[in-house]
């Protein structure tokens, strides 16, 4: 034990305040070893590093180097060659790194393309991609990312800090056409990207940012690094990138492939080639699935699903997800201006029954704030809340009422509109009675500003929020005072300072004293409602291997083989 | 008979114009917005506000409109890409789907609806009624999942998919096309023999025909050179108005069986608010309509001159 404890002395000697915190956490027990990986890989400690610290602390490393193997997934041990089919929903518009949302189009974004960080679903741990390491300096309001060296992009040229300045210039330019500004606005402005040498980038935010990392990992998922100077709005002639893969051919509307790139820096592909396939439904993608028209489906939902996921025909990687539904009810009208309303709505949600019914039991339930079980700063002591209808119906008439009437507005997306009438039922044995309208997502979302979108301006509005790393776009756009997405319109001082504070915690005990703080005052105010999370899924045929998918829907294919 | 087409060939070019005024402006009063469609619900206002100005779309709706018509087919706001290889790929593979279905479908349901009126009122007469009625009344996404649960999940004979892989034969590509194939005979069948079996029942109950037989002809040239001619004229309309059906109609087949048609373009451009892809579209299903209800009133004047006299009068 004496060697453990020199060794840890060791690899102490040559970490910072923050690391050495993280190692009094873990070896005080505080912080369990999954923490300890994810924590530690955000502020840019080694998969190796976090290894060696784990194995001097007296157990074995269940870490595996990313230095080599691109996405970070184990390489496989399967046989060589083969084109695997996958299943993908069709891009929506032109594959623009730059505009695009949305999941087919950032599945083929992420055949080719790489992200300085990845955001592995299945490690839980952020790993190296393009960049070999990072670190904030003391208060988090500045990152430095050193680059991996010797990589070239798909038309020959190297990867420098340049190319990584350019990018992240374009991303977070408000006079560019660019979708990551709803991630980056309020954190980052292209006057705060720097090259510091050719292999060494720093970000200046413009406030303490803990979770920054996310904001330039595979979770960004506009964030590929592309070549200075690349026109975006032609880059789907190319697909230039540094990844695995690069393009074969790619028809708008129908599919895709892509060949094995021979100077690929990470694990090479075992694959001879890749063929997407696209398509603008759910059902007719399983359907090809089970005609053996496909190997894989890149991500399914639960809903419809069942031929899937009865029985052990196919393979079906499951991940943890923080993809959501979010009922917000208007705080700032009558009735639910009175928090005990809200919280009569909340009462009378079955979110057991629902997670089983809607999901297949592909999920869990939630507990009403964005803090879940995919992230690590979770206060998991606060008590969850359970279906209790005579709660509700004393919560309603203390306040007044002894019943109400109410307009829920929603989106015509997966298994929403039966959510909704789950939600409809429920609520009706307290008293509450819901008129549903459930829209095209065009008439919904309308122009998703305050006053011109039935989302925003809702009595009662259900949405969907996808998944996302870290809790800091959940906390802060539909639920701060000046949040842009505010449909619940809550407007708490206290709520605006603590969650202020825990965007800016570089330090995980810190993070979860607030989000404690935020959970339990979200519970007693019930601004929203948030029944249940889903959960990502990937299918494939039996002798499918080494997939590597995440749970936006990306799917890194270096690792996969046809066995 | 050439004034008569060129009467119809003017008349068509002006209801082109007027159908492209009126998609391109009710397109205006649909909800959402271009920027939004492509940047998706949750992106920040200002990279929406950028966007809708590089496409132009914050300009004028006059000069919109007149930028599109010097600009046509012009470039997609949804692919950022020219309209025009997308489009005509497009509508090569509805044409290949359409005429397909149609070689089946014609010959089946005249024979079928004439079978059906020399057999009135008997059991087979009866029989091609229902069964055409009953699968009129299937609608596409249920007649074609079913044959894709039975024929390409169970017995695995045919392919899931209507698209062949690239460079593929006549033969394979025609393979593919089966499936997606059915369920448009399926609703086509019942409307076309319909038509052919009134008509002929018609036909067969006039003076002419009962003159024909009385005058001593035998029956099958009565039925060919008087009833055939006669009864054919309101099936060619059906047929004729199927094909706006056939040619843009088709989102539901090609959903299911992945195929990248006219309709699914259409319908993801109206979508998307993408105007000039959606314009284009729209012009040519209208174009290929008129095409053929002008080939079915040249048709129907060739086969009663009493149309074509009244046409050029």
């Amino acid at each position: 034990m004496r060697g453990g404890n020199d060794e840890l002395d060791r690899l102490r000697g040559e970490r910072t305040e923050l690391e050495n915190h993280y190692i009094d956490e873990l070896v005080s027990g505080r912080m369990g070893r999954r923490d300890f990986l994810r924590r530690g890989s955000m502020i840019g400690m080694s998969t190796g590093l976090l290894g060696a610290i784990l194995a001097a602390c007296g157990g074995s490393s269940s870490t595996t180097t990313a230095t080599g193997s691109g996405s970070g997934a184990t390489p496989s041990s399967g046989k060589k060659g083969g084109t695997l089919r996958v299943a993908g929903v069709t891009p929506t518009g032109a594959v623009n790194p730059l505009t695009l949302f949305d999941a087919g189009g950032l599945l083929m974004l992420n055949q080719t393309g790489e992200f300085l960080i990845f955001d592995s679903n299945l490690k839980l741990a952020l790993q190296p991609m393009l960049a070999l390491s990072w670190k904030p300096n003391a208060d988090g309001s500045v990152w430095t990312f050193t680059l991996r060296p010797n990589v070239t992009f798909h038309n020959g040229k190297q990867m420098t800090a340049d190319d990584v300045v350019y990018t992240f210039k374009q991303l977070s330019d408000p006079k560019v056409a660019s979708n990551a500004l709803s991630a980056f606005t309020g954190v980052l402005t292209p006057d705060g990207v720097k090259k510091v040498n050719a292999t060494s980038v720093e970000f200046h935010l413009e406030s303490p940012n803990g979770n920054f990392p996310y904001l330039v990992s595979s979770d960004n998922y506009n964030a590929i690094i592309v070549p200075n100077g690349t026109d975006f709005g032609k880059w789907q002639k190319t697909f230039v990138g540094t990844g695995a893969f690069k393009l074969g051919s790619y028809t708008q509307g129908s599919g895709a492939t892509f060949v094995p790139n021979p100077s690929y820096w990470g694990t090479k592909p075992l694959l001879s080639g890749t063929q997407f396939k696209f398509y603008d439904a759910q059902q007719p993608m399983i359907l090809a699935l089970q005609g053996g028209d496909v190997d894989v489906i890149a991500q399914f939902t639960p809903a419809g699903a069942t031929q899937l996921l009865s029985g052990s025909t196919y393979k079906i990687i499951t991940l943890k997800s923080a993809n959501h539904r979010e009922l917000s009810m208007r705080n700032d009208q009558a009735p639910f201006n009175d928090a005990k309303v809200r919280q009569a709505v909340a009462y009378s949600m079955d979110r057991t029954g629902m997670v089983a019914a809607l999901l297949s039991g592909k999920g869990s339930v939630a507990n009403d704030s964005p803090f879940g079980p995919r992230f690590t700063s979770t206060d998991t002591t606060v008590p969850q809340r359970s279906q209790n209808i005579n709660m509700a119906k004393q919560l309603l008439q203390q306040a007044g009422h002894s019943s109400i009437n109410a307009t829920l507005f929603t989106e015509q997306y997966q298994e929403i509109p039966q959510l909704a009438q789950a939600i409809q039922q429920n609520a009706k044995q307290a008293g509450i009675n819901i008129n549903l309208k459930v829209e095209t997502q065009t008439n919904y979302y309308g122009k998703a500003t305050f006053g011109n979108s039935d989302w925003l301006d809702g009595q009662m509005s259900l949405v969907d929020y996808g998944d996302r790393g870290v809790p800091n776009v959940y906390l802060v756009s539909p639920l701060t005072s000046k949040g842009t997405w505010n449909a619940a319109h809550f407007k708490n001082s206290e709520y605006d300072s603590l969650v202020k504070q825990y965007v800016a915690a570089l330090d995980l005990q810190a993070q979860k004293q607030t989000a404690g703080k935020i959970q339990r005052l979200l519970l007693q105010e019930t601004p929203i409602v948030i029944p249940y999370w889903i959960d990502g899924l990937t299918a494939s045929t039996p002798n499918v291997g080494g997939l590597n998918p995440t749970s936006i829907a990306q799917l890194y294919l270096n690792t996969a083989s046809m066995g | 008979m050439t004034a008569f087409i060129l009467k119809r060939l003017g008349l068509a070019l002006i209801t082109l114009w007027i159908l492209s005024l009126i998609v391109f402006f009710v397109g205006q009063i649909l909800p959402g917005d271009p920027a939004r469609a492509i940047l998706g619900p949750l992106a920040a206002p200002s990279a929406v506000k950028v966007l809708d100005h590089q496409l132009g779309v914050d300009k004028p709706v006059i000069q919109q409109y007149w930028d599109w018509i010097t600009n046509f087919p012009g470039t997609s706001h949804q692919y950022q890409a020219p309209i025009g290889p997308i489009l005509t790929g497009a509508l090569g593979r509805s044409l290949k789907l359409a005429v397909f279905a149609f070689i089946i479908v014609v010959p089946l349901g005249i024979v079928g609806g004439v079978f059906s009126a020399l057999k009135h009122g008997k059991w087979q007469d009866r029989t091609i009624t229902v069964v055409g009625q009953s699968a009129l009344t299937v609608p596409e996404f249920v007649s074609g999942i079913v044959l894709i649960l039975i024929f390409a999940v169970w017995l695995k004979w045919l392919p899931v998919s209507a698209t062949a892989p690239p460079g593929s034969g006549f033969f394979t590509s025609l393979k593919y096309l089966i499936l997606p194939v059915i369920p448009l005979v399926l609703i086509l069948f019942g409307y076309i023999a319909r038509m052919a079996r009134v008509g002929t029942v018609e036909a067969l109950g006039s003076d002419y025909a009962r003159t024909a037989t009385l005058k001593g002809l035998p029956r099958g040239v009565m039925i060919r050179r008087h009833v055939l001619r006669n009864s054919l004229l309101p099936t060619i309309t059906v047929v004729a108005t199927q094909t706006g059906y056939l040619i843009g109609g088709l989102v539901v087949v090609e959903f299911l069986f992945r195929y990248q048609g006219i309709g699914l373009l259409t319908y993801n451009a109206a979508n998307q608010k993408d105007f000039p892809m959606l314009e284009a579209c729209v012009l040519t299903i209208g174009v290929i309509y008129m095409l053929v209800t002008l080939i079915a009133d040249i048709s129907f004047s060739l086969l009663n001159p009493r149309i074509r006299l009244k046409a050029a009068e």
